[in-house]
């Protein structure tokens, strides 16, 4: 070719990308010389709709968010109305909350492997990771329900109580992983292959994870000791004592590269087990609802005032919303910020002078949620196409091709 | 043309047709089983065994794309060009105890240059489409390609180089030759050692020929969505296909003849028809055992390669395990 | 630093630019344990002096910064955090700024924590927030032919429907 470099657009839809997202490539041989992201493919508004809903109605919404973290929005955003209104949250309640958040991080770092395994085009160990998830949505299904968006959470507590029946079945699930988590470690961590294509890929080092913010498994792998249920206490996490996951406890040093991840991710799912089983050992007695009567949980929001923030080391790091409580049902600002969104940046030097076949793994390996990420702005519309259509505009369009197809 | 040169020549025209005929069905079937083991491998249910033609069935009556800035005449040409590449090594093949069709006319070094041609069509196919993804791609099987023709070659000649030390005067390269004086019956323990290295390294080089994990780095659909193919659709997806489906009977049956040309029909005690027969379905059962271990394990059981790590392993571990094999055989040969 | 000290600390070294201060105390689990918010209000101005005298003690990792239109006046809320890494040693600094409705702007940050530019590019677009030194990037979130004089989330936006036209 002539020109030495060529330009290579990797979406907004490609099958090594869950979500809709653009990343357009600089391209010399095989080397990546530059990266410009182009994220918003994905927006639906949220906050913006939050801005005509009350309070509760808005934990439906977060938890919508995103589908993975269904139960780490709704964490955070119930905290923070918490703190700006003064709720207080009974303890079985918040053990309850804490069952249900480890029991998404199974879920999602399970999941999270086997995309993994399928970028690297290892299908076998995909299988064998959803399959192992199966029993996570099970549990998660006869605790609240719902295999995704659990509708599990409520300001002031949760919706559901764990029963004394149910605790046999959360204790077969934890035994159930505890088998698990040998042949993950003997797949992901033990398998020339997967290492082979995975060490020194895609290095953040320290200084960049700690100047880009990176949060959750990301930052851990570059060996920032940062999780908010270390850092900082909150629910049920204050009486445990729950250590930064960091890759030098399994192999002794820390690379930063997507090996450390996966190992991170990977004793983060045994850690996930132990905490559960904490909870179940020491789940205490009590009502699970400060307020059990929502319009009266409404009458006492709406009066309040004050602003709050809540923190949740969701699955994938820092989960962060900010309520400030003003006048009338809705709140007056509510922010709400996915980890993806800080671990965005950490993509760039991530990705520089790596390979085009490691383009897949390296995306991945921060988990990227784009659905939670853009979560901000106003409507879905057409990027490429000239003008924005209105939805008048759109509707004739339609009505159009449909009168074309009849003919 | 006397009359009976008229006849044996219409003869060979009838066979090339069944023999094409019936190796894109036996390849489909074959990849058929092979889909359906992984699956099983994998604990999943699987697709069923006739999936492959319902695909191919399907991609035929879809439309055909051809892209706006694509050149058409190399665009539509390659798929063709590499089925009847694929197609036209089956005629130099022997089938069991059936002769090959060809087998007079074309040697192992002629079915190595025609190996070689559906690869070609590959690369013209995916430059021709331009797509960047294709174009990598394309890159990509010629990186490939380059890579694997060594250790392939270095397998070829070593068995060749064996059966005119022992049979001096004769095309060593003819299939005929080499299927009837397997290697392993030449040869004393050092070289049957040699011999087992040149076999590894068959069995190594097929899952690049059919472009399978870990060596499916041209079309790597999570990198390249589908790289080399990304721009294809319709019949000339389905031709396509066909060709790898023929391309993996090929490559299955080279390593049955090259290294596994026994037939049972003796142990029976039959003649005849029956025989045939006998060695034909054993024939296939061979073929299955080859395309289990050579294909369906291998894509299983590990992760894709980069394409310098495929490069690396090809052209420095692979070409040395099958030159050790050639010396050891050299050596056995000489004490 | 305990949360007063470090209050104390600000307050020293920024003395009347802190408008105004507050730490809130959360008890939290069956232990009681404590964990603190501290709320500062500091002038434009001293905005950045107020990131440089945090870098001294920690690198302080930045959450988001929650902007709000209250009509008169943007308030910029920046959500910090330091002594992260050790057990519930955290504590939470969350810095509010007020800018000017009509022509708000702020210097950037993002050469002290680069990690920062996203979400000031996103201020940007969504509320016409000017940070002095961030490179003029395209949108981040908001599409390309957005309207450039429109910003999503000011108060005098009421909806999709006044807000998604054409241009023509």
């Amino acid at each position: 070719m002539s020109k030495s470099t060529y330009k290579v657009p990797i979406g907004p839809i490609h099958p090594s990308l869950e979500e809709p997202m653009t990343f357009n490539f600089e391209i010399s041989g095989e080397k990546i010389k530059s990266i410009d992201l182009a994220p918003g493919d994905n927006h639906r508004g949220i906050e913006f709709m939050g801005r005509n809903r009350n309070i509760i109605q808005i934990i439906y919404l977060a938890e919508r968010i995103c589908g993975i973290c269904s139960a780490s929005h709704p964490f955070a955003f119930c905290r923070a109305v918490e703190n700006a209104a003064g709720i207080s949250v009974p303890p079985r309640a918040e053990y309850i909350r804490v069952i249900i958040a480890e029991l998404e991080r199974i879920h999602s770092h399970i999941l999270w492997a086997g995309v993994a395994a399928h970028e690297l085009g290892f299908d076998s160990v995909l299988y064998l990771s959803w399959k192992v998830r199966e029993e996570v949505m099970d549990i998660l299904e006869i605790l609240t329900g719902n295999r995704v968006n659990y509708g599990m959470f409520m300001i002031g507590g949760v919706r559901r109580d764990i029963s004394k029946e149910q605790i046999p079945r959360i204790e077969k699930t934890i035994e159930y992983y505890k088998e698990a988590y040998q042949k993950l470690e003997d797949v992901f961590l033990q398998d020339p292959s997967i290492a082979i294509r995975t060490k020194n890929v895609g290095v953040l080092t320290y200084e960049e994870a700690l100047n880009l913010a990176s949060v959750g498994p990301t930052a851990r792998a570059s060996g920032v000791k940062k999780d908010v249920r270390q850092d900082q206490p909150y629910s049920a996490y204050a009486d445990m004592d729950i250590k930064a996951i960091t890759p030098d406890m399994f192999s002794g040093k820390v690379n930063g590269d997507v090996y450390d991840r996966i190992i991170v991710r990977v004793l983060e799912v045994k850690q996930s087990v132990e905490i559960i089983e904490y909870c179940l050992n020491h789940l205490p007695d009590g009502e699970i609802l400060s307020e059990k009567k929502i319009a009266k949980l409404l009458g006492i929001l709406k009066k309040a005032e004050g602003e709050g923030v809540g923190r949740h080391e969701a699955p994938r790091g820092e989960v962060i919303h900010y309520v400030k409580l003003g006048e009338g049902e809705s709140p007056e600002v509510w922010k709400a910020r996915a980890p993806t969104y800080n671990n965005l940046m950490s993509w760039v030097p991530m990705l520089q002078n790596q390979e085009v076949a490691d383009i897949p793994i390296v995306v991945a390996s921060i988990d990227p949620c784009i659905g939670c990420m853009d979560r901000a702005t106003l409507v879905d519309a057409n990027t490429y196409q000239k003008q924005v259509l209105t939805r008048e505009e759109l509707r004739k369009l339609s009505i159009e091709k449909t009168r074309r197809m009849m003919q | 043309m006397s009359g009976s040169g008229m006849l044996i020549f219409l003869l060979k025209i009838v066979g090339a047709l069944v023999i094409a005929v019936l190796g894109v069905i036996i390849g489909l079937f074959y990849k058929g089983v092979d889909r359906k083991l992984a699956a099983l491998m994998q604990s999943r249910v699987g697709p069923p065994i006739r999936q492959p033609f319902l695909d191919f069935f399907k991609l035929m009556v879809k439309e055909n794309i051809v892209p706006e800035n694509a050149v058409p005449w190399v665009f539509n040409g390659a798929p063709v060009l590499a089925l009847v590449s694929t197609v036209t090594i089956l005629y130099y093949i022997p089938f069991a105890s059936i002769p090959a069709l060809l087998g007079d006319s074309g040697d192992l070094i002629l079915i190595a240059y025609l190996l070689a041609l559906p690869a070609i069509a590959l690369v013209a196919g995916g430059f021709s489409s331009g797509s960047t993804y294709a174009s990598i791609g394309a890159q990509r099987e010629m990186v490939m390609m380059m890579s694997y023709e060594l250790p392939l070659v270095t397998t070829i000649i070593a068995l060749g180089w064996r059966l005119s030390l022992a049979y001096p005067g004769i095309n060593v390269f003819s299939l005929e030759i080499l299927s009837a004086n397997p290697i392993w019956n030449i040869v004393g323990p050092l070289g049957f050692i040699g011999a087992f290295f040149l076999l590894f390294t068959l069995a190594i080089v097929t899952p690049a020929e059919l472009s399978i994990v870990p060596f499916d780095i041209p079309e790597a659909e999570t990198e390249l969505a589908g790289g080399i193919l990304v721009e294809y659709s319709g019949r000339n997806l389905a031709l396509f296909e066909l060709a790898n489906a023929v391309k993996m009977v090929v490559m299955a049956s080279l390593t049955v003849v090259l290294f596994f040309p026994y037939n049972i029909a003796q142990l029976f005690s039959v003649s005849g028809f029956l025989a045939t027969i006998i060695d034909i379905l054993f024939f296939f059962v061979k073929l299955f055992v080859v395309i289990f271990f050579e294909a369906t394990f291998i894509r299983v059981a590990v992760a894709r390669l980069k394409i310098n790590q495929a490069s690396v392993s090809y052209l420095i571990f692979l070409s040395t395990i099958g030159l050790m094999g050639l010396l050891l055989i050299a050596i056995d040969y000489i004490i | 630093m305990s949360p007063k000290e470090l209050l104390s600390f600000l307050k020293k070294n920024l003395k009347e630019s802190i408008l105004d201060s507050r730490i809130d105390t959360n008890k939290e689990g069956i232990k009681q344990e404590e964990f603190n918010n501290i709320w500062l209000e500091v002038e434009q101005s001293k905005f950045r002096d107020t990131i440089k005298l945090l870098a001294t003690l920690q690198y302080p990792h930045i959450a988001i910064i929650a902007g709000n239109d209250t009509g008169e006046s943007i308030d910029l809320l920046y959500l910090f955090s330091i002594y992260y890494g050790e057990k519930f040693k955290e504590i939470s600094i969350n810095i509010k700024v007020s800018l000017d409705r009509k022509k708000p702007s702020i210097g950037t940050i993002t050469d002290l924590i680069p990690g920062a530019q996203t979400t000031e590019r996103e201020t940007k677009e969504m509320f016409g927030v000017e940070f002095v030194g961030l490179p003029d990037m395209h949108n981040i979130f908001l599409p390309e032919d957005f309207p450039k004089n429109v910003f999503p989330f000011r108060k005098n936006e009421k909806g999709l429907d006044e807000l998604v036209q054409n241009e023509s």
